[in-house]
């Protein structure tokens, strides 16, 4: 039909009625004179995007139609199996999932810089005002809704960082410390434990701002809370019956306090939890932990089942650049561009690997490595509770392990026993991953 | 063919009746070899040795692309059968040109439209191709029908030998930019199962991507399977004794490759 309606164009143009075919001169000048469009303006830049994935029935992925359909022939979708885009008003820097929750944070100066989603029984979005009843807030958050931090200078101060844990959250700011909101029934909100105290639908949002130094990045465990400062020392409160305070007891601690064991003195470059157990990576490329160790964590220095102490694991696989630590597996990357794993579950080499005291290197022929593509490089590795994510430089999203309800985005709901790559329309910045949802940054192509 | 010196005539065994030793008038069949009598070999009553040749063509190549082309003689068929069913990848270089898109996506095709592309910069080409690969190559463990959760399946896909063996739609398993001169630009791309007009296609599709347009000028398969341009004849050695040599020169690399492949 194109070509039919082109030539009864041109044949227009030359004054042609009918006849012989038009000469390769005369559709040469018909070509010239064809209008020229343009598709990509002056400015034209790559547009950052959020994606989500996952369980959705929780609100945690931010949509509303999944849970509550707009058309009453619609049915409410539990899963999202693969990446589905989430609008957001402003640029996401930084994001983060809990159980059943959501957080993400722009590094803006609007007064509005943090938005929560879904679960919100422990307040651990702050507190919503429902609209139905002003007196009382929301339990389930099915949209991005604003969260509103006590700042004391809301137009300068910016969020670098946010991290969520089962029913408690963390927003780090550049000058005014740390907020913290949700569940503190073990301190894990770094406060005074309560006794009886009614989470849900309190407006209770804690500053945390006594540290040796400005706090960089902020981590959350199950249960407990992770602070790394500027000058290398990490502090931790919350819960502690495995260990994973890392204070040489097993019990609460309701104020971040500072670790000592054989971190004490070494610069910490990064931390990561997601379950019971830490890891902490040393700027000359050195592996602590602590925490829970039943399932082989750290047997690599001990056979004890918990360790609350921080202890060096004497890996030999290379100056490691970040670790990230899952609910029964790690993975850490070196400066290399390879990819270890070690714990138990699925690890990512094939189901015969179930599980391993000493780390194991997943072949980079997994992640896209070839003859043919020889400079791909893993970037960086993330943890959910019984997932890996790695991100390649290419911006390219490679998932691995248990599949719970759809939060791998592969599209199956299958386990997924070694590397496999999640379609995402752009290139993949960051990544998140909770217990049964994912949620990425992405930057659009051209 | 007919003109070279044929194969020396087979000499027959024959049973011949000769008389048995110890006399007695018995008759015993001896085995002799006898050359076959001048009536059988000449040419002027056999005729000649090759009438007829069956010539097969491998992978097709249409009209406006160009490139290596394999064809089987006589046994070569099965053979064809067989290098078909390995599903080796072939390789093409593939021209491309910005600014214009035709209705069957190469350059002699009727002109649809015209668009800028003075904004295309080689890193986002290359983003591009590196999206493609990524969704082929999730379609290239897809389409290899074994079961994901099986130690298998992850040996094979550690070493990259991951493939359909079976029918499936094109796929591309590799694909990078080797030239990028505006409004040019060349690819080197490493395919499965595909037509030349699927690769136009993904010129077409390369364009639209990049928020412009683009027509494929030229498609040249430089590879098929274990056979390379360097073993392809080009049309001045199109004679029998380049054909025998060449012959000669693969067989060994396509049995070997039959053999890994198909065991």
């Amino acid at each position: 039909a194109m070509a039919g309606v082109v030539r009864r164009l041109l044949r227009r143009g030359l004054g042609v009625t009918a006849g012989p075919p038009p000469s390769t001169r005369q559709l040469r000048e018909a070509e010239e004179a064809a209008p020229v469009f343009q598709y990509a303006g002056k400015a034209a830049k790559r547009k950052d995007r959020v994606f989500v994935w996952g369980f959705s029935y929780s609100g945690a992925l931010g949509v509303p139609s999944f849970v509550r359909p707009d058309a009453s022939w619609k049915k409410p979708r539990r899963i999202q199996p693969t990446p589905y885009r989430l609008e957001t008003e402003e640029k996401i820097s930084s994001a983060a999932c809990g159980y059943g929750f959501t957080l993400l944070a722009s590094k803006t100066r609007d007064i509005t810089k943090v938005w929560g989603t879904g679960l919100n029984k422990d307040s651990q979005l702050g507190f919503q005002r429902s609209r139905r009843d002003q007196t009382r807030g929301y339990e389930y958050v099915l949209e991005p809704s604003p969260i509103p931090l006590p700042l004391e200078k809301p137009q300068e101060t910016r969020v670098l960082q946010v991290s969520c844990g089962r029913a408690h959250s963390l927003v780090l700011t550049d000058s005014e410390g740390v907020f913290t909101m949700g569940n503190n029934s073990y301190g894990q909100c770094g406060r005074k434990v309560v006794e009886d105290e009614i989470y849900s639908g309190s407006h209770l949002i804690h500053q945390l701002k006594e540290f040796d130094s400005r706090v960089v990045q902020v981590v959350c465990g199950q249960d407990h809370s992770l602070f790394r400062t500027k000058k290398g020392t990490v502090y931790a409160c919350g819960w502690g019956a495995d260990g994973q305070t890392g204070l040489g007891h097993y019990n609460i601690t309701s104020v971040p306090t500072k670790l000592h064991g054989d971190i004490a003195g070494v610069n910490i470059i990064q931390v990561s939890s997601c379950g019971d157990c830490c890891l902490a990576v040393s700027d000359e490329g050195d592996v602590f932990g602590w925490g829970n160790s039943e399932y082989l964590q750290l047997a690599s220095v001990t056979e004890a089942t918990q360790v609350n102490v921080p202890r060096h694991l004497p890996f030999k696989i290379g100056k490691v650049k970040e670790a990230a630590c899952g609910g029964t597996g790690n993975i850490v990357l070196t400066e290399e561009g390879n990819v270890f794993v070690w714990g138990y579950g699925i690890l990512g080499k094939g189901p015969n690997l179930v599980e391993t005291a000493v780390p194991e290197m997943i072949p980079p022929s997994l992640f896209g490595w070839s003859d043919f593509s020889p400079d791909i490089r893993v970037a960086h590795v993330r943890c959910g509770l019984s997932q890996f994510a790695a991100l390649t430089n290419r911006g390219e999203l490679f998932v691995w392990g248990k599949n719970l309800r759809g939060c791998l985005g592969t599209g199956r709901m299958e386990d997924q026993y070694f590397p496999w790559r999640v379609t995402v329309p752009g290139e993949v910045v960051d990544v998140a991953c909770g217990v049964d949802h994912m949620v990425s940054l992405v930057r659009s192509f051209t | 063919l007919n003109a070279m010196p044929g194969r020396a005539p087979r000499q027959q065994i024959r049973f011949l009746p000769t008389p048995a030793p110890g006399g007695g008038g018995a008759v015993e069949l001896v085995a002799a070899k006898v050359p076959p009598g001048s009536i059988t070999v000449s040419l002027a009553v056999r005729g000649p040795r090759f009438r007829k040749l069956k010539i097969g063509a491998g992978h097709r190549l249409d009209v406006k692309a160009s490139g290596v082309f394999v064809l089987g003689i006589g046994h070569g068929n099965k053979l064809l059968t067989d290098l078909y069913n390995c599903h080796l990848t072939k390789v093409y270089t593939v021209g491309g040109l910005f600014g214009k898109a035709t209705d069957d996506f190469s350059d002699t095709g009727n002109l649809v439209e015209k668009t800028t592309f003075d904004h295309i910069t080689r890193e986002k080409l290359e983003r591009i191709l590196a999206v493609i690969q990524g969704t082929n190559q999730k379609a290239l463990l897809m389409y290899s029908n074994i079961d994901m959760k099986t130690q298998e399946a992850y040996e094979l896909a550690v070493k990259g030998l991951l493939r359909p063996m079976g029918k499936s739609p094109p796929i591309i398993t590799a694909i990078r930019c080797l030239q990028f001169a505006l409004p040019e630009f060349q690819l080197e791309i490493h395919c499965l199962h595909e037509t030349q007009q699927y690769l136009r296609k993904m010129v077409h599709e390369i364009g639209l991507e990049l928020k412009s347009s683009a027509v494929c000028t030229q498609v040249r398969r430089i590879r098929d399977g274990v056979f390379t341009l360097d073993d392809a004849l080009p049309r001045t050695q199109w004679n029998l004794q380049s054909i025998q040599e060449a012959i000669r020169n693969c067989q060994l690399r396509v049995e070997t490759e039959l053999e890994k492949t198909l065991g």
